[in-house]
């Protein structure tokens, strides 16, 4: 009986352009089209003018530093005015302003000044910009009292020794190399899992309310709504096991990301996930009796149920009554699980309470569907009414 | 014409509050969305996120570069561990998102004048928590290293304002400018909130013509208009233009008063700017609904196209740090130019002049949608008066909510 029910899903599947679409390609284009995006996986050279009052050795020497950081790229070296107006138009992200007489200052032992300006409307790369200014200016500054202390009579090794006497040793773990793509792409990908699946599936299921096959779809299934909800659901069970396969080999490689953890860890939290993704799928389309609007609002849901996710955003920062709301997505405590095993390879019982948390969220979706089905069960026609 | 046009535009008001496809999507969604974005960001910051001690030395010194972490906004010291494998455990197990490590004879080493490294442990997986405890720990790690330099200058019978300039011989002031606090909300709400009303109005638009034809309504229609493809695109487009100034009022006069995300002076100029997006977004909507007969083909086409708008318009990853083809497809989306302009007008405050390449490029989506759109319904309605067609189309079962 599953099996014919599997059947006659992918019949209705074939038969709907809409569905082929989300179901078949949409999935496999959007891993490949938003991945693309991060393929390089961190920003470079992000543009700043310079205004150098000073025109100095050590100035052009601070500027050919800052210019040779990997973050940063001197775009011009002009006047103060003309850099404002290059960060309006949106040429350079900011500016460094070095002051008149800054070499002077230094070497007669007064502090100088130096003035940067970010446009940190866009926080990625004014954050990156300043951290690495920043670190040119310590390193001037280390430099300067190397040169200093070496003046004093000090040998060179002594001298190393004195100028940076507590140095921050920054290690960044499970993303060495601290970058958005690394950070993002997994989750991405399961977001897209996520959504193309409750795209689908919610959708296919008020297109059986619209075009009233519900009571076929119950006939088919003996009456029994169990086996109606799997029966219809394991075609989605076994699609989307396919795609996340793929994902995280093909994609994965393609986009060189990393498995750090156990790979049938992942495997049984990813059918977990799908199971419990299935009937909040098939609850959700049956709130709907056009497929139509279930798509257009469902559309919606994207970016609200990724950021309350604590993918990007701590869970523990967001006000109480979204808590509660991401509490009900099963991706929230999927991309606990996912996240721990992908990139820092934890295994399942370093985050049990996510399993049990997931595990719950499938008990409670498998219960609201079917009751919904009962409900919906009772007011719909009979098959025989619908032919 | 101008008679037909406002007729049209009456009929499509009435549409609009009547069909659930119009309505939620345009009237309901709007006001719950908005809010819901604004609120995910009420704390505006990460704060207080747990940090664990790694603390080898146990000296004074530690102890007070600890007390100076704590006083941090970003750290919560919350856990003490004893060795690396402990901290990674902690770390996988969600416990902590941090941690700071102090070697054995961190206080010896640093009066026997040997450099010492403290090492400053994030879960980079988790970027946003992650660079926040850096920049942090960095501070104060950089601040109590220049604190020994000052005592030893000192010491030496330099006066304090020399030994100041040794420590930090260039000093660097940072203004991060137009949002120095680096807050969340301001960030990232008045983004979210555009892009999904770009998606909203594209979402309705894709179903403006081809629901028409699908549900037989497109003969009144046309009757209204006296055969003009001009005069039906014209009243639809002013009757989704109106309904786009009422989710202006409520961004503007509602959510961002709220949450206190206005900026003085830009509202006239937004207006303005929001205009072109809003008749850019129509104008494509318009252009698929002539193109696709089928209302739920259309959808899907709008979904595509609409749904990536966000993260290839480079408002959280720039779009410079995107492969070239990622580069070229985010400029043929109209919130592009829109973003960029938005980024000049609201949060820079700048006169409208410096959003002009911008205003250009949303002018040409503007012009090429609504010829496309009025061209190919021309067509269709001249093909149908012709040869006297029945009003029907396919895909008519996919039809109404």
């Amino acid at each position: 009986m599953l099996f014919r029910l599997l059947l006659r899903e992918v019949k209705m599947v074939a038969h709907d352009h809409s569905l082929l679409l989300t179901l078949l390609i949409a999935p496999l284009l959007y891993a490949f089209f938003y991945g693309s995006i991060y393929s390089y996986k961190t920003e470079e050279e992000v543009p700043i003018a310079v205004v150098d009052e000073d025109g100095s050795g050590l100035s052009q020497t601070l500027i050919r530093q800052i210019d040779n950081t990997q973050m940063v790229d001197v775009a011009a070296v002009t006047t103060l005015e003309k850099a404002k107006e290059s960060m309006y138009y949106g040429h350079t992200q900011g500016f460094l302003y070095i002051e008149k007489g800054m070499e002077k200052k230094v070497l007669s032992l007064q502090q100088a000044n130096m003035v940067l300006a970010v446009n940190a409307a866009r926080f990625l790369p004014s954050s990156d910009v300043m951290g690495a200014i920043t670190q040119v200016g310590l390193t001037v500054g280390a430099g300067v009292r190397l040169q200093y202390l070496q003046k004093q009579g000090m040998n060179t090794e002594a001298s190393m020794q004195e100028v940076m006497p507590v140095t921050p040793d920054f290690r960044p773990m499970f993303n060495t190399r601290t970058d958005y793509g690394t950070f993002l792409l997994p989750g991405l990908l399961a977001m897209i899992l996520q959504q193309t699946l409750l795209l689908g599936l919610a959708g296919g299921t008020a297109a059986e309310k619209q075009k009233q096959t519900f009571g076929a779809w119950m006939e088919m299934a003996g009456n029994n709504l169990s086996v109606a909800l799997w029966g219809k659901g394991m075609f989605y069970f076994i699609l989307f096991c396919c795609y996340a396969f793929f994902f995280l080999t093909v994609n994965f490689r393609v986009l060189h990301l990393q498995l750090l953890g156990n790979a049938w860890e992942l495997a049984l939290v990813t059918a977990l996930f799908l199971l419990s993704l299935i009937p909040m799928g098939i609850f959700t389309g049956l709130l709907f009796r056009s497929q139509l609007l279930c798509t257009q609002l469902l559309a919606f849901s994207t970016y609200p149920i990724f950021l309350i996710t604590g993918y990007t955003w701590p869970i523990a920062q967001l006000p109480e009554g979204l808590k509660f709301v991401s509490a009900l997505l099963p991706i929230t405590p999927f991309l606990g699980l996912y996240q721990g095993i992908v990139q820092q390879g934890a295994h399942i019982t370093d985050r049990l309470p996510d399993l049990y948390h997931l595990c719950i969220l499938w008990v409670f979706y498998t219960f609201i569907c079917l009751l919904k089905m009962k409900y919906t069960a009772h007011k719909s026609p009979r098959p025989y009414a619908a032919v | 014409m101008i008679r037909a046009i406002l007729h049209i535009t009456l009929r499509e008001w009435k549409r609009i509050l009547t069909r659930p496809d119009h309505c939620l999507v345009l009237l309901v969604m709007p006001a719950f969305l908005f809010f819901f974005y604004a609120y995910i960001y009420e704390k505006q910051q990460a704060e207080d996120l747990p940090v664990a001690i790694w603390d080898e030395d146990h000296s004074p010194v530690s102890r007070q570069i600890t007390f100076l972490l704590e006083q941090t906004p970003s750290i919560h010291i919350t856990h003490a561990v004893s060795s690396q494998a402990e901290l990674e455990q902690l770390m996988q197990s969600q416990q902590i998102t941090g941690a700071v490590h102090f070697p054995k004879n961190l206080e010896k080493d640093i009066k026997s004048r040997h450099p010492v490294k403290v090492s400053i442990f994030t879960n980079a997986a988790s970027l946003v928590p992650g660079k926040l405890i850096y920049k942090d720990a960095t501070t104060v790690i950089v601040t109590a290293g220049s604190g020994v330099n000052l005592q030893k200058f000192m010491k030496t019978g330099m006066t304090e304002e020399k030994a100041m300039a040794l420590i930090m011989p260039v000093s660097l002031t940072t203004y991060p400018l137009y949002n120095p606090t680096y807050n969340y909300q301001h960030y990232l709400v008045p983004g979210l909130i555009t892009v999904a009303l770009q998606m909203m109005i594209i979402m309705v638009a894709v179903l403006l013509l081809n629901k028409e034809w699908s549900e037989g309504t497109m003969d009144e229609l046309r009757h209204m208009a006296r055969n003009s493809a001009g005069n039906i695109i014209a009243g639809k487009t002013l009757a989704h233009l109106g309904v786009s100034w009422v989710n202006f009022v409520l961004i503007t006069g509602i959510i961002f008063p709220f949450f206190a995300l206005d900026h003085p002076g830009t509202t006239f100029h937004l207006f303005i700017l929001f205009n072109f997006l809003a008749l850019a977004c129509i104008g494509i909507g318009l252009m698929i609904s002539a193109l696709a007969g089928d209302a739920m083909l259309a959808l899907d086409v709008g979904l595509f196209y609409t749904s990536p708008a966000f993260v290839f318009s480079g408002f959280t990853f720039p779009r410079w740090g995107m492969p070239w083809y990622d580069q070229y497809y985010a400029n043929l989306m109209p919130y592009t130019p829109f973003l960029d302009a938005f980024f000049k007008v609201y949060f820079m405050e700048l006169p409208l002049r410096y959003a002009m390449p911008e205003v250009i490029k949303l002018l040409l989506f503007i012009g090429f949608t609504f010829f496309i759109a009025v061209f190919f319904l021309q067509l269709r309605l001249n093909k149908t008066v012709t040869h006297v067609i029945p009003l029907t189309a396919p895909g008519s079962e996919n039809g109404g909510a």
